[in-house]
């Protein structure tokens, strides 16, 4: 749906100052119907990226081509892409519906179909009764779910949430995880940046690893979890009333576990050793 | 023609959430309130003295529908885009199908909106006291009126300019400078010193090319002295007034085209 081909951006802090990439080189696509991950360390570039794929800011070197599935020029394509920014900031004095409608008009929503989308996602955020009150009695959370709803509120083939769940509770977390998850069930392509591996492991079939500007990988998390995977079992089972954890290699593991059995101790778990995509990326930035 | 009535409606839409939030600020009402209150003290302290207290309402009404004007013009203007760019909630607007064109129309209509009405609250207000004083209205008066909204609009947008190209407190400072000068240059060209000297003429003739000259939309002594303003001379100040808005929203709206905004 989305290209991004070779994009470099460098950012001059201030006059006296050397040049600084932000962004070097990074190339990759955004395929169509999936949920996508964007992670990275703090400073990695993410927002950067975010920002010029929504036209805020140029790039020093390289494009972005949008498929003619989301639309002919900007426009179309514009109308087609909902983006939640980081940290996003709301007008404190208008009301939780003020605000809806005004970005729903801005992308050509009717008043009816504006007001029915509303309800339905009000009342799943559970802040049905605060969309008639101004937008400064709002909490952090209550916020951060009204700016996921003006985000998907036209209908948008392509989604772009820059730390959708920054600043949630686990149950705030879990909503939007789980919209996240319809959302894309509905055919929408979402592409979701964090910088906390779980979350993304969670809902995403495929990831896009940036790191100080630069890609270190780009594919399906399944593919590099196999690749990762390490040869061992974990077996946990009781003795003498203890609970034992124990890495076994595969090849040991029959042997290992009627072991347990003769000495008539009790097996609680066997089970294959899976990384966490946190180690794994970690293993690629330390080679 | 279908995008241009797109356009049109986007710029509304701006232009009817930005008057919207400005309003709910509340901040008219509290101009209303101090404005009613320094023409109840004016009204008070003059009715006991030998004065002619319409004509002094009418003066103080008049400063401070213009002040109070160009004061909310600066106050508001300076975040009027710059503080979107900070605080993102531009990002979320322009990455739906607007263009930035819109946007910065549509706000800084909005904020128009908020200046006329608080013109009309402030002279109706003026007005009503005037005229129960035993004024009588003259057509100067509502000239006069007309122009302080033309000139909040030229403050406004010179503080929008500033502030897309400077940080909020140098474009305030730069605004006032503007709006200092603006209304001392004629004073200044009529001075015989700088007559005088041909350097000292030909920067002020530059100057007064380039900035604003806001003595010309000042009709307060024409009103004291009941004087006439000639309609040719209402047309030429007006279209003035509105080439230089023009030129202003031109200039405002290349630079922010091009502006990253980050
Ligand atoms: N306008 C700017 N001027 C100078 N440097 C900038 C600018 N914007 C971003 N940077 C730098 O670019 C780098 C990448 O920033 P970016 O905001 O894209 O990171 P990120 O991946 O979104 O991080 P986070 O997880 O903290 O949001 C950072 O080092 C940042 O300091
Ligand atoms: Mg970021």
């Amino acid at each position: 749906m989305i290209n991004f081909i070779e994009i470099s951006k460098k950012f001059k802090t201030d006059f006296w100052t050397q040049y600084f990439w932000a962004l070097e080189n990074v190339s990759f696509e955004i395929a169509e119907g999936h949920i996508i991950g964007f992670l990275g360390a703090n400073g990695a570039g993410k927002t950067t990226l975010i920002k010029i794929l929504m036209g805020l800011i140029k790039t020093s070197s390289g494009r972005v081509e949008f498929s003619t599935k989301l639309g002919k020029n900007q426009k179309e394509v514009f109308s087609n892409m909902g983006l939640l920014p980081e940290r996003p900031y709301f007008y404190p004095h208008l009301t939780g519906n003020e605000f809806i409608y005004y970005l729903g008009s801005l992308n050509n929503v009717s008043k009816i179909d504006l007001k029915q989308r509303i309800n339905y996602w009000a009342e799943r955020f559970k802040i049905t009764h605060a969309l008639e009150r101004k937008l400064k009695t709002y909490s952090k959370g209550m916020l951060q779910r009204l700016g996921f709803i003006s985000t998907i509120i036209h209908n948008p083939k392509m989604v772009i949430l820059d730390e959708p769940l920054s600043g949630l509770d686990p149950i705030g977390r879990k909503e939007i995880k789980d919209s996240i998850v319809e959302i894309n069930k509905e055919g929408r392509t979402v592409f979701f940046s964090s910088h906390i591996v779980p979350d993304v492991e969670e809902i995403c079939k495929r990831v896009v690893f940036l790191e100080k500007g630069t890609l270190l990988y780009d594919g399906q998390i399944d593919h590099l979890i196999e690749k990762n995977m390490k040869p061992n079992y974990q077996i946990k089972y009781y003795a003498n009333d203890e609970i034992i954890t124990q890495e076994i290699p595969i090849v040991e593991k029959e042997e290992f576990l009627k072991k347990i059995i003769n000495n008539n101790q009790k097996i609680i778990s066997v089970e294959k050793l899976r990384p966490s995509l946190e180690e794994i990326l970690y293993n690629i930035k330390t080679k | 023609m279908n995008d241009i009535n797109d356009f049109c409606y986007k710029c509304y839409v701006v232009f009817k959430y930005t008057f919207f939030e400005i309003i709910k600020s509340k901040v008219l009402m509290n101009v209303f309130l101090l404005g009613l209150g320094l023409l109840l003290i004016c009204y008070i302290a003059y009715s006991f003295t030998y004065g002619v207290p319409e004509r002094v309402v009418l003066d103080v009404g008049l400063g401070m529908l213009s002040l109070s004007s160009v004061g909310m013009a600066i106050f508001f203007g300076v975040g009027l885009i710059s503080k979107e760019i900070e605080n993102r909630t531009i990002y979320m607007i322009l990455s739906r199908p607007i263009s930035r064109k819109a946007f910065l129309l549509g706000r800084i209509m909005g904020m128009v909106g908020v200046l006329i009405l608080n013109i009309l609250i402030l002279s109706v207000l003026t007005l009503v006291l005037y005229v129960f004083l035993g004024g009588s209205i003259q057509s100067l008066i509502l000239i006069s009126i007309f122009f302080s909204i033309i000139e909040a609009i030229i403050v406004l947008l010179i503080v929008v300019f500033f502030s897309l190209i400077t940080n909020p407190t140098l474009s305030v400072i730069y605004t006032v400078v503007v709006y200092i000068i603006g209304h001392s240059i004629s004073d200044t060209m009529i001075n015989g010193f700088a007559k005088k000297s041909v350097i000292i003429s030909s920067i002020l003739n530059v100057y007064s090319v380039i900035f604003p000259n806001f003595n010309k939309l000042n009709l307060k002594d024409l009103i004291l002295y009941k004087q006439y303003l000639p309609f040719t001379t209402f047309c030429g100040i007006t279209t003035y007034g509105l080439v230089y808005m023009l030129f202003l929203i031109f200039i405002t709206s290349i630079i922010f085209e091009r502006k990253n905004l980050d």
